[in-house]
């Protein structure tokens, strides 16, 4: 059950592996970006509420900081807080969530959570890989246990029967996970843990970052922090007042080099979205952020080694740690936890790790510009390559936070689009937001080409997207409010444009919809 | 209800230079039609800054949201050519048509421009039009 069996068959040719593992990527990224907003959210709540969080640290600290922090001494508090259900429960099963649907709609994000939550409970650790392989999965065995029936349920009762098979399948899936995959990523994670510390004990430290990195991005980066260098660390710097071990995870660097290439010379939404991500990342701390990054294109990894090892030799040279966890990882809380003496050597560690990344990831993702701009055409994936367009032409526009959080659920698209586009196109509709002009205009002008193509059986409307429905084949909007359309109508095939009267991709239309016809 | 486009909605040579300005220009023959109230073009201003109605090929169709219906009370169209290119969020825009849209009556109309200016001929002919009455004539049966 993995996820890339999941997803359209690659065009043919012999950039099939390639082509796949960009899909794969994309795939990965797709469940990971349109949940950034949690991430932050988790992420504020961390910095804020944690022991050695920002309230804390100025002594605001009464009962309810500890609560929601949930780090409380007094035996009559509830203790649970926030920040551990959060990224231990909340976390994985919106991952899973979002897997899930791009495989099966609502229905598979409803068996994903379920048999995510085997894997949750069957491990100590955050399940962040466990929810990505688990999620998509469920979602894809409950796809084919459908199959099994499809058609086949006397009328009336399709609903018992979905609510039962789902819930069945759903249950077993789920001790299935506790049983299987938890301890498997609990090994994986356990095995670097390992690798480390023993790196750690024969004085081999830059090289722990050829462990650590890739750890990471596999969301393994808070079991390797705590279960390693957090215990080691803190023994140090209470023998030497200050523990390099600190800054081997925690350092911004590496992933702010990436981000910093994405930004300079991505393409598409990886583009359009990094300097946000920056943002989170270098200064507010959360890591996570980056790592879809790398997911989108494996190769990345490396860069994130050379620039993890360049920082960790540059604290070895220097001689230089922090006095305490850097937690969370953001330049202000490791300018913060580090002694003055170390002070140089700390940020020295952190620019030459972000250059050293910076540059790496820029030739990697200069070398395969083209080539990605080729695999979004060629992909035929038009809602993607729209983006892309829509992001080219907004380039003179600041990219916020916001735009990440917009711009999330475009990724997430182009995988559930594939699911529908075998049956032939019967309903286009141009929505826009209040459906009294631009729709109409548009409508009207699609109707006409398709009418000229000689293309009867396919009726085109117009709509407000409040009334959007998500039964219909293709929906066409603005750009603006492209979004807006696809939470509404998540199955349909998105296409946005900027000019309704004579926009080129009318004919690309006109062109899906004779192929559909035709097939 | 009369016809939605008369002579004297149409202004060959618009003088606003912003689109604000051209809004405020569209709902002024509007709100003189006697078909929306005065509060129409404030809707209209909203609806712009929602998404721009730029539509292509130099036009521009302002009107009200959905939220501001009931200033519509019947339907009508103003049409402003300008003779410079107004700046209307990075796209050119020599075509400003206001609409007012009543109980989707303006839905035919509405086609119908839109097939016109999908025509790039059409579109060519409608800027080197001299008359409010060639207008009309492009325009054609817009009224029928």
């Amino acid at each position: 059950m993995t996820t890339s069996s999941v997803l359209a068959p690659p065009p043919a040719g012999s950039s099939k592996a390639r082509v796949g593992v960009q899909k794969f990527g994309t795939f990965v990224s797709g469940m990971v970006l349109p949940n950034i907003a949690a991430f932050i959210a988790w992420g504020l709540i961390t910095a804020l509420f944690i022991q050695t969080g920002w309230l804390s640290l100025f002594h605001i600290d009464p009962v309810w900081v500890q609560q929601l922090g949930g780090w409380s001494t007094d035996p009559k508090v509830v203790n649970t807080g926030l920040v551990g259900p959060i990224i231990t429960y909340l976390l994985p099963l919106l991952i899973a969530n979002t897997g899930g649907r791009m495989v099966y709609g609502v229905r598979g994000g409803v068996i994903a959570v379920i048999a995510t939550m085997g894997v949750i409970v069957g491990s100590g650790i955050p399940m962040f890989l466990g929810a990505m392989i688990v999620g998509p999965g469920a979602a894809w065995i409950i796809k084919q246990v459908d199959r099994i029936w499809e058609g086949k349920i006397r009328p009336g009762f399709e609903m018992l029967v979905d609510n039962f098979s789902g819930g069945i399948v759903g249950a077993a899936l789920a001790v299935f996970a506790f049983f299987l995959i938890a301890p498997a990523v609990t090994g994986l994670s356990n095995a670097l843990e390992g690798v480390v510390n023993w790196l750690v004990k024969v004085h081999l430290l830059p090289l722990a970052s050829l462990f650590v990195e890739p750890g990471k991005i596999l969301f393994l980066n808070n079991a390797i922090n705590h279960g390693v260098f957090t215990p080691l660390g803190l023994i140090q710097s209470q023998q030497t007042g200050k523990s390099i071990l600190f800054l081997i995870e925690a350092n911004p660097g590496p992933g702010v080099g990436i981000l910093l290439a994405y930004a300079v010379f991505g393409v598409g939404l990886l583009r359009a979205s990094a300097p946000g991500a920056i943002l989170i990342q270098f200064v507010g701390g959360i890591h996570e952020i980056y790592f879809p990054y790398v997911l989108a294109k494996p190769i990345l990894v490396i860069a994130a080694i050379a620039g993890g090892a360049t920082g960790v030799l540059t604290n070895v040279l220097f001689n230089s740690g922090l006095r305490s966890p850097a937690s969370p990882g953001s330049i202000i809380a490791v300018i913060a936890a580090a002694p003055l003496s170390s002070l140089p050597g700390v940020l020295c560690s952190v620019v030459f790790a972000a250059a050293v990344s910076f540059l790496i990831s820029a030739a990697f993702i200069r070398g395969s510009r083209k080539r990605d701009l080729a695999a979004i055409e060629l992909s035929g994936d038009v809602a993607l390559s729209n983006a892309v367009a829509a992001n080219a032409s907004n380039k003179g526009k600041d990219s916020r936070v916001g735009d990440l959080l917009g711009t999330g659920g475009l990724s997430a698209a182009p995988a559930a689009v594939k699911v529908e586009t075998d049956q032939p196109i019967r309903t286009i509709v141009f929505a826009c937001d209040a459906g009294m002009g631009s729709s109409a205009m548009g409508a009207t002008v699609v109707r006409n080409k398709l009418k000229k193509a000689g293309l009867a059986d396919v009726t085109v409307t117009n709509q407000a997207i409040a009334n959007l429905t998500d039964d219909v084949d293709i929906v066409i909007t603005q750009s603006q409010l492209t979004d807006r359309a696809k939470q509404k109508a998540p199955h349909a095939q998105h296409i946005s444009v900027d000019n309704f009267m004579a926009s080129p991709k009318y004919d690309d239309v006109v062109a899906e919809v004779r192929a559909s016809q035709g097939a | 209800m009369g016809k939605v486009l008369e002579l004297p909605q149409i202004n060959l040579h618009g003088t606003a230079a912003t689109p604000a300005e051209a809004i405020d220009e569209a709902g002024r023959i509007l709100v003189a039609t006697g078909a929306v109230t005065a509060e129409y073009p404030r809707y209209m201003h909203d609806r712009e800054v929602l998404v721009s109605t730029y539509m292509g090929n130099f036009l521009a169709i302002p009107h009200g949201t959905n939220e501001g219906k009931d200033t519509v009370l019947e339907s009508a169209l103003s049409f402003v050519r300008y003779d410079e290119p107004i700046d209307w969020g990075g796209n050119p825009v020599r075509f400003v048509v206001g609409i007012a849209g009543k109980d989707g009556g303006h839905m035919d109309v509405l086609s119908r421009i839109a097939l016109i200016f999908s025509d790039e001929e059409q579109v060519d002919r409608l800027l080197v039009a001299e008359t409010p009455e060639e207008v009309l004539d492009i325009l054609g049966d817009v009224n029928a």
